[in-house]
């Protein structure tokens, strides 16, 4: 595996933090680089901690909840601000269900991340929820280490031995009553290795209503949404080498079928998603 | 969108690229930050679009290529492809 552009380190002067941060580094690509990003959590007082980071000022004093949601956002915004060469990072959700791997576009809270949590508690390793990296020479999707950010409701939908596993911390710095949950807590083999789409499932937004249901969907279509999904200038190339990995992204979708998802049950979708993957 | 002409020669944007997606085709404009989806037809008026086919010599080239029960129905498609094109800037 090549080394990515960043290696992340997590520590912490409180043991009882460390499982937490233990649960961001084991989310993280297996390397033996040195760190090139260190983050850190330590303790002021009862329940009073700070973060730092390289690219802030130290937060807090705050909650643990708050402080470690401070260091999981600093840790993604850093290494999208910086992904390295040849390397641009697509909003969209990824899962390997077999051989094919699946991604999932769709607006902020179209069931992205659901679903992706669902995938790993059956077993299905996953590139992320969120956020993967695309590398435009080769083609290939690939994972992000990140937490998955789970509403309560989508927290819920795991199963009780599931929940009580998973680090779930309360976040309320940047999304209240968010549960943030390592993949690795879900399937301990989370991360998926690489590869091209053989399929593309276009979310529908928010608010889902109506049974779940999977149609075949335009291939132009999902493509164009993937292209737009592909975060901004600020995380990274020129308008040149943006254009260039959009049309590598078009290539590497040159095969893959596209489906449109809809309806307001996530459970019943991943099964129906299952189901057409392993047909 | 207003109803556009077609030029007497259409010319394809050399910054315009196609690429095929599954059974469709997406016309990149990165230049606007557009892409747009094509279906068959309208991806090969597209290669044809050298600036040195008129569009009548485009829709008999492509009756020629696709053979269909309704040439009319081709020429008119045709049409409205090429006038899709200039609309939305993708001629020269």
């Amino acid at each position: 595996m090549a080394v990515p552009p960043h290696v992340l380190e997590f520590s912490s002067d409180d043991a009882t933090a460390v499982p937490a941060l233990d649960a961001l580094y084991h989310a993280a690509p297996a390397t033996n680089a040195p760190p090139t990003l260190r983050y850190a959590l330590n303790r002021l007082g009862a329940d009073a901690y700070i973060a730092t980071s390289p690219t802030r000022p130290p937060f807090g004093p705050a909650s643990f909840g708050d402080a470690w949601a401070f260091v999981e956002w600093r840790a993604i915004e850093d290494i999208l601000n910086d992904p390295g060469p040849e390397t641009v990072f697509v909003h969209a959700g990824g899962v390997r269900i077999g051989s094919r791997l699946v991604l999932l576009v769709g607006a902020s809270g179209s069931g992205k991340s659901t679903l992706t949590a669902l995938f790993l508690e059956r077993g299905h390793p996953a590139l992320g929820d969120d956020v993967l990296r695309f590398a435009p020479p080769e083609g290939v999707f690939s994972a992000v280490p990140r937490s998955l950010k789970l509403d309560a409701n989508a927290f819920h939908l795991l199963t009780l031995e599931t929940r009580t596993k998973a680090l779930s911390s309360i976040g309320t710095l940047l999304a209240a009553g968010s549960h943030y949950v390592s993949p690795a807590a879900l399937c301990p083999a989370w991360e998926s290795k690489p590869g091209r789409p053989w399929a593309v499932v276009v979310l529908e937004s928010a608010p889902h209503r109506g049974s779940a249901a999977l149609e075949r969907y335009s291939e132009g279509e999902a493509a164009v949404r993937l292209v737009q999904s592909m975060l901004g200038a600020e995380f990274g190339p020129g308008a040149e080498a943006r254009t260039e990995a959009s049309l590598k992204l078009l290539e590497s979708l040159g095969e893959a079928a596209a489906f449109h998802a809809c309806g307001a049950r996530p459970s019943v979708l991943a099964e129906l998603i299952e189901e057409m993957a392993q047909s | 969108m207003p109803v556009a002409a077609i030029p007497a020669k259409p010319h394809a944007r050399p910054d315009v690229a196609l690429r095929r997606v599954g059974s469709e085709w997406v016309l990149l404009d990165a230049a606007r930050d557009r892409a747009h989806v094509l279906n068959l037809t309208a991806a090969v008026v597209w290669t044809y679009c050298d600036g040195e086919h008129e569009p009548a010599a485009i829709a008999e080239a492509i009756v020629a290529d696709i053979p269909a029960p309704d040439p009319a129905k081709i020429r008119a498609d045709v049409e409205d492809v090429l006038r899709r094109f200039a609309a939305e800037g993708l001629l020269q």
